[in-house]
Order: structure tokens, then sequence, then C-alpha cells
């Protein structure tokens, strides 16, 4: 657990970077600070593992005081991540992954073997382990600072910005693959980004800073989107915040219309598991829109229903099976019925 | 092994050691000149200027001024060693300082955020990752101390440069030439040495250019 308390940062040219900031990131729990550049996100979070000490207030990690501990040791027992990895170019993949558990004094074979899981944990092949960094993609450089980040088995992970430099596909990839892990390894991770839909995709907690550094709202990312404190954070959340919000809406009680095998004309073909291959109009053969299976958010039964081209979207089981039709009113209806945003 | 009056072979050792000596010394001083210089901007803003002015001493002045400065004999190696280091110094300060420039920002940043103290990033991360530079400057700085070390010859300590002089003296070209010839292929096998001592010390230099791949 981080507990920020009236934590006040300037500099002493007079610029104020973080006005008065008190926020808890829960234990085990994903805690984004987004907001616009100059909010004093980064400060914030380089406030963590001392890298930059506050003017005044306190930052209790677990309850103690960081301010009272020797900030080398305080930062070997943090796991930090940024933009770039910041991986260093002089050692293999391995080693950097080693860093902090030679630091702690752990012997190098030791800690190079860990280094070896950690890669798989990841989701890298351990045999990269022998190239240097300059040899990696930027998406499995960042892989490997979030594995570095976890060697020295640190709870608490800071990652600042650290999917922002990679091209959109391998960002939400890297995004699904942190959601992944966290859900194994329940650390207390405190994230800065700018950029919002990341915030809400990955946090349980968002905090949206204003420029000047304060607070503007602190909430889940559902409530962030259905109830924007202001016009700031309205502003902020974007404007597709409506639709946005249809992610955070399960699709349980959904209601499923049949298909019709006579009527528009649109019927759907099946192959003999069941499993939905197209759709046919007379006799042309027309490619599915997108699918949604069962437990997915709204979003991907509208979505469904939009990109079909019969105007139905397919539902489907795991197994890939049909087991329904969407019809776009039926998602309005169960989301104007979902007065409470759920999670 | 006799030739021109004069035993070559020792001669080309005292070459070696008068020219590579001040080198290793100079770089042993440069290192914490030059970390100050990169650390401090007021250190750097007096360190560079002067290390420039330092290499625009004419070699020949610096030799015949050494023995005044220092106390030493007229015909001491201590003044040739001298003198040349503080050539070394001259050209490495600002290599040091150009090696450690060079480190990104976001690795040293990574390297205080994982918890290395300032000496352990200094020797751990940074010196390794101002190798290449710092080779290159080095290479400079052998290759100038070996052609100065022959300027050495007028007062008496030139090792192969008293082929120039002795050569001068005779009006013998054959000699002069040998002497010319002998320095520079010394000067060019310790150059290829250093070049290959630079590839072992920094082999993730070469690793660059990632294969086309997934995430």
């Amino acid at each position: 657990m981080i507990e920020f308390s009236d934590v006040r940062k300037a500099y002493p040219d007079g610029t104020v970077a973080l006005q008065s900031l008190s926020l808890t990131a829960r234990e085990g729990e994903i805690t984004v600070l987004v907001g616009p550049s100059g909010c004093g996100k980064t400060t914030t979070l380089r406030m963590v593992n001392r890298m930059v000490d506050p003017s005044s207030g306190t930052i209790r990690l677990d309850g103690v005081d960081v301010s009272t501990q020797d900030p080398p040791t305080l930062r070997r027992g943090i796991g930090y991540v940024i933009q770039n990895a910041g991986l260093f170019p002089h050692r293999t993949v391995l080693d950097n992954v080693a860093t902090v558990p030679v630091l702690l004094g752990r012997s190098r074979a030791e800690a190079r073997s860990a280094a070896g899981e950690l890669l798989e944990r990841v989701g890298l092949d351990p045999r990269v382990g022998s190239r240097y960094p300059a040899q990696l993609s930027g998406g499995q450089q960042q892989r490997v600072g979030v594995a570095r980040a976890l060697a020295g088995d640190a709870p608490v992970l800071l990652m600042d910005e650290p999917f922002s430099a990679v091209d959109p596909v391998v960002r939400a990839d890297l995004q699904d693959e942190l959601l992944r892990l966290q859900s194994e390894l329940g650390r207390t991770i405190l994230f800065v980004t700018h950029d919002i839909d990341e915030a809400i995709r990955l946090g349980d907690m968002v905090a949206v800073l204003r420029v000047g550094g304060t607070l503007a709202q602190f909430a889940p990312p559902a409530d962030l989107l259905a109830a924007p404190v202001d016009d700031f954070v309205a502003g902020f959340v974007g404007r597709d915040r409506g639709y946005r919000r249809l992610q955070f809406v399960g699709a349980g009680s959904l209601a499923l219309s049949s298909f019709p095998t006579t009527g528009d004309g649109w019927l759907l073909v099946v192959d003999d598991d069941g499993r939905p291959t197209g759709w046919r109009q007379g006799d042309d053969h027309v490619a599915l829109g997108t699918v949604h299976e069962e437990g997915e958010s709204l979003r991907s039964a509208l979505d469904a229903a939009l990109s079909s081209p019969s105007g139905r979207g397919v539902a489907v089981d795991e197994d890939g099976k049909v087991i329904g039709g969407i019809e776009p009113e039926a998602v309005i209806t169960l989301l104007h019925a979902s007065a409470e945003p759920a999670r | 092994m006799r030739l021109f009056g004069a035993d070559i072979l020792p001669l080309a050792a005292e070459h070696i050691v008068l020219a590579l000596v001040p080198v290793l010394l100079g770089l042993v001083i440069s290192l914490p000149l030059g970390w100050w210089a990169w650390r401090s901007r007021g250190a750097r803003r007096i360190l560079l200027p002067l290390t420039g002015v330092l290499y625009t001493i004419p070699s020949l002045a610096l030799f015949v001024v050494m023995p005044i400065v220092l106390g030493t004999r007229i015909l001491d190696p201590v003044n040739v060693v001298v003198a040349l280091t503080v050539y070394a110094v001259a050209l490495l300060v600002r290599s040091v300082v150009d090696g450690l420039d060079e480190v990104p920002s976001e690795v040293l940043t990574a390297g205080v955020a994982m918890g290395y103290r300032p000496l352990g990033l200094l020797v751990g991360v940074q010196l390794p990752l101002a190798v290449p530079v710092l080779i290159a400057g080095v290479r400079v700085a052998a290759v100038s101390s070996f052609s100065l070390v022959a300027v050495g010859a007028i007062i008496g300590q030139g090792a192969l440069g008293a082929l120039f002089t002795q050569g001068f003296e005779r009006f013998y070209t054959a000699q002069i030439v040998f002497g010319l010839v002998s320095i520079l292929v010394l000067a060019l096998v310790v150059d290829a040495l250093l070049m290959l001592l630079g590839r072992l010390l920094a082999p993730w230099a070469a690793a660059r250019a990632p294969k086309k791949q997934g995430v």
C-alpha cells in the first residue's frame, strides 16, 4: 500500500510540481496517475522511491515513511519500469533482468537462472537471454524492462509511461500481458500515463491530475466515465466516454434473438460444429462481422451488431458455437437498465 | 639487431614504453577529471578549455622547460614521460566527458531507480558504456604519443627518434627514412591492438540492428 498525505513539491525557482496530494494506492491493485504533461504525475511516482523528495507531506510504503529510508536500499525493494525500457545496452538481456538480485547480493548464477524463468513469464523466448538489448524489438525490450522490475520480488512496482513509445498494436499486447501478469502476481502497481484509454484499460483506480499538480478526481474507471466531477475531467476523459463505458458493463443478461430463416434474406452459415463461417444473401457469400463471445462486455456485443452485414450480431459460446443473435436495440436497452456501472 | 650503428630492438622497446606509459598515466588522471567535468557545469567550463590550451603548447618548448619545472636532470626520461602525460590528459579529459555524455539519460535513470549507488553506477554502467568513445580517444592519444616521443630526441630521450637526429647530423637519408617508417609501423600496430581491445571490452557495441520478428 502506498499512501500520499498532503504531499507538495515546489522547486527553488518557484515552480510548483505538485500542489497538495493525498491519495492511497491499495495493496494488490493497479492505481493509474493520468493527466496532461506538467501535472506532476512523474514527480509523484518518483517520490515513492525517493528519486525526488517532497517539499512537505509524507509518503508511506506499507506504513513506513519512505523519508526515513536509505534511497538505494529503498529502490532495490521497488520495481521500476520506464519509457523505452532503459535497459543497460552493455549487458545481455539475462544480466539486465538479474540486475537487482545481484545488487541485493544474490549470486550471479542464481540470479541468471531466475531471470530465465522471468523472461518466459513475460512472454519472451528464454533464448533471447543471451542477446543484447539493441538486438531486440521495442516491444521485446519493454517486456525485458517489466521482467527486470519483477526480478527483485518487489511487492511494489512503479511504471512511468512504460508503453508509450511502442506502436498501438504492440502496446495493446503489452497491456494485456500486464493485466495477465497482475492477475497472477497481485503486486501493488502505481502506473503513470498521459493516455486516458490506457488508464481506463489498466486501472483498478484512476487518479486524474490537473496541470499544476492538483487531484481532479480519484475513482474507478467506470465511475470516471459515467460521472466525471467537472468539465476538466469530462474533457480529458474524451468525447466518446459514453461509448467507452460499454466495456465496463457486462453483457451477461443481454437478450439474444434467434436467427430467422426467412425474412430479410440474410442467412447465417455455420459449419458442422455450429461455428459461424459467414453470411449468405441469395447466392452471395458475405464475410462475418466481429463475433461476440459469451462473457465479454457490452462493447463487444454492440460492435458485433454494428459490424455485421445483416445488422444482426453473432454471439458464440466459449467453444465458438453460435448461441444467438444480437440486435443493437437490445444492447442500448441493457445499457440504460444498468443504472449502476458495474465492473 | 644492429642497424645504422644502433641497437634497434632496445630502442623500439624504449619507444613503446616512453609512448604508452604517459597514455596510461593520462587515462588514470583524466578519468576523475573527466567525471568531474561531466558532473559539474562549472568544472566543465574551466577544464575543457584548459585542456585544449595544454595541447597547443609546442612539444619542443614543453620538453625544454620540463627539467626546470620538475627539477630533474636534462637527460632524465621522466621529462619525456611527464610532458607526454600532459598531452594525453589534454586529449583524454574530453574523451571521458564525451564518453559519459554518450550514456542515454533513461539508462542512468533506470540505474538510479534499480538502486545503484553513485560509484557502483559509474563503474558498473557509465564507464562500460563510455568504452567505445574512450578507446577512440586513447587511440588518438597513443598514436600522437608515438610521434611525440621522437621529438624527445632533442633532449636526448627520443628512443627511435635518435635515428632522426643522428641521420640529420650525418646527412644519412636512409637512416631518417628507417626511423620514420619504424615509428609509423609501431604506432599502427598499437592502434590496431587498441581497436581490438575496444572490441573485447565492448562486444555489445557491435551488436546492433534487431532481426525483424514479432514481439
